[in-house]
């Protein structure tokens, strides 16, 4: 009894439980959304992020679709090209998407920031 | 006052409860005691590990570090729901009954919602300087504090006193520990903020090496030996909780034994009428019994 209704529970909410949707999805249901809030997730395009009076510019891509997002307020610390993202807002009236809020979304992966210096350090502390 | 409910069981199966009653603790005194100082030095080791030997994320710099405490405690939140579920399946069990399972179980429920809480605490931690937000509405998040809160209300429910208390609060548990699964799992089935699993992931190819992924199990392995001290620890508190109220009640019939016989007493002293009113309260089946 408990198992089927999990599994219902899982099989709908499957459908409906969206924290963000990828540039090429948002794009695609942009004319059902009309000007409604959405998130819109994938990687800032390394070179295109140019400082505005009240935030920055930027275009966010999930190598299908590229869009320029205009942010207001200030991005987060691990902000910079090439950063997974999640920006928050609404579509402009043009092509272009308004955000006032933006996450990022690191991946499960972990490393040392560069395993030369690493082995450089390591044989300091070695020697 | 607690008390497993005597069920239709074999000769041996009661005698099996009775010793279970009288087991003041999981492990022996000196075996505890080794795993309490194997669990606060594995502790110390773990924050010389990951405060200065592990090396800082290549993009998340310090703030990784969190890791350390954040996935071992999110593990433990498992573990000690897991053993719940277990000792309540033993208890519901009629050859495994013992009132030692109903304790295991709700020790270490209480251990995972400890261990849930701070998951919670340190992941919104995390999050704050990693994400840019201490909380957001998706999936890992939501399911995680509403495991949170299953598990409180399993522990409030332990707390309602009636015949079928434990068997109640067995049922509970398992029915409690449907989401575990859907927490660890949340991050595969639904697009979340969260990253997907970085050792268990489906795959089972873990995303992370060398000193990082060292201190990363060292920290399961030290929580790990932290919850089995506490949970001792937290069974032996039960079993002297439940033989104090024992005895207590014990006591309380005895002074009421004690002043129903002197009022006896008096009452024939004063009037013999009384004194045979007073000895027919005595059919009493309360007092009966205590007698």
């Amino acid at each position: 009894m408990a198992l089927i209704a999990i599994i219902v529970l899982v099989v709908v909410l499957s459908k409906n439980v969206v924290y963000f949707r990828t540039v090429s999805e948002a794009v695609a249901e942009r004319p059902s959304d009309g000007d409604r809030r959405i998130r819109l997730a994938g990687e800032v395009v390394p070179g295109s992020v140019t400082e505005t009076r009240n935030g920055v510019r930027f275009d966010v891509t999930d190598g299908k679709k590229t869009v320029e997002v205009v942010h207001r307020g200030d991005p987060p610390n691990l902000f910079k090209a090439g950063a997974p993202v999640v920006c928050e807002g609404r579509w402009d009236r043009g092509a272009r998407f308004d955000s006032d809020r933006i996450l990022i979304k690191h991946g499960s992966e972990y490393e040392p920031p560069d395993v030369d210096s690493e082995r450089a350090s390591a044989g300091r502390v070695a020697a | 006052m607690r008390r497993s409910e005597p069920g239709p069981e074999r000769p041996g199966a009661k005698c099996r409860e009775r010793e279970g009653m009288n087991r003041p603790e999981l492990l022996s005194r000196r075996f505890a005691a080794m795993i309490g100082w194997l669990a606060f030095a594995s502790l110390a080791t773990l924050a010389i590990l990951g405060l200065w030997v592990a090396p800082p994320d290549a993009v998340q710099g310090d703030a990784q570090r969190l890791m350390y405490v954040h996935v071992p405690a999110a593990w433990l939140a498992y573990l000690a729901f897991g053993v719940t579920a277990l000792a309540s399946a033993l208890y519901l069990w009629p050859r495994t009954r013992s009132t030692v399972w109903d304790r295991v179980a709700g020790a270490s429920a209480e251990l995972g919602v400890v261990f849930t809480g701070l998951t919670l605490v340190l992941g919104s931690l995390w999050g704050r300087p990693v994400w840019g937000t201490w909380w957001e509405w998706e999936a890992r998040l939501v399911s995680t504090a509403v495991l949170f809160f299953l598990y409180v209300g399993y522990l409030a429910l332990r707390r309602i006193p009636g015949p079928a208390r434990a068997k109640r609060c067995a049922i509970a548990a398992l029915v409690a520990f449907v989401d575990v699964p859907i927490v660890h799992f949340s991050v595969e089935w639904w697009r979340t903020l969260h990253q997907e699993a970085t050792v268990f992931n489906p795959d089972l190819d873990p995303e992370i090496h060398g000193t990082m992924a060292f201190t990363l199990f060292f920290g399961v392995f030290a929580f790990t030996l932290v919850y089995v001290y506490l949970l001792n620890r937290r069974y032996m508190l039960e079993a002297m909780d439940e033989g104090r109220e024992e005895r207590e009640l014990e006591q309380a019939i005895a002074e009421r034994t004690r002043a129903a016989e002197l009022v006896d007493v008096a009452a024939t002293a004063a009037s013999p009428t009384v004194g045979a009113g007073a000895r027919a309260r005595e059919g009493d089946p309360g007092m009966r019994s205590a007698r």
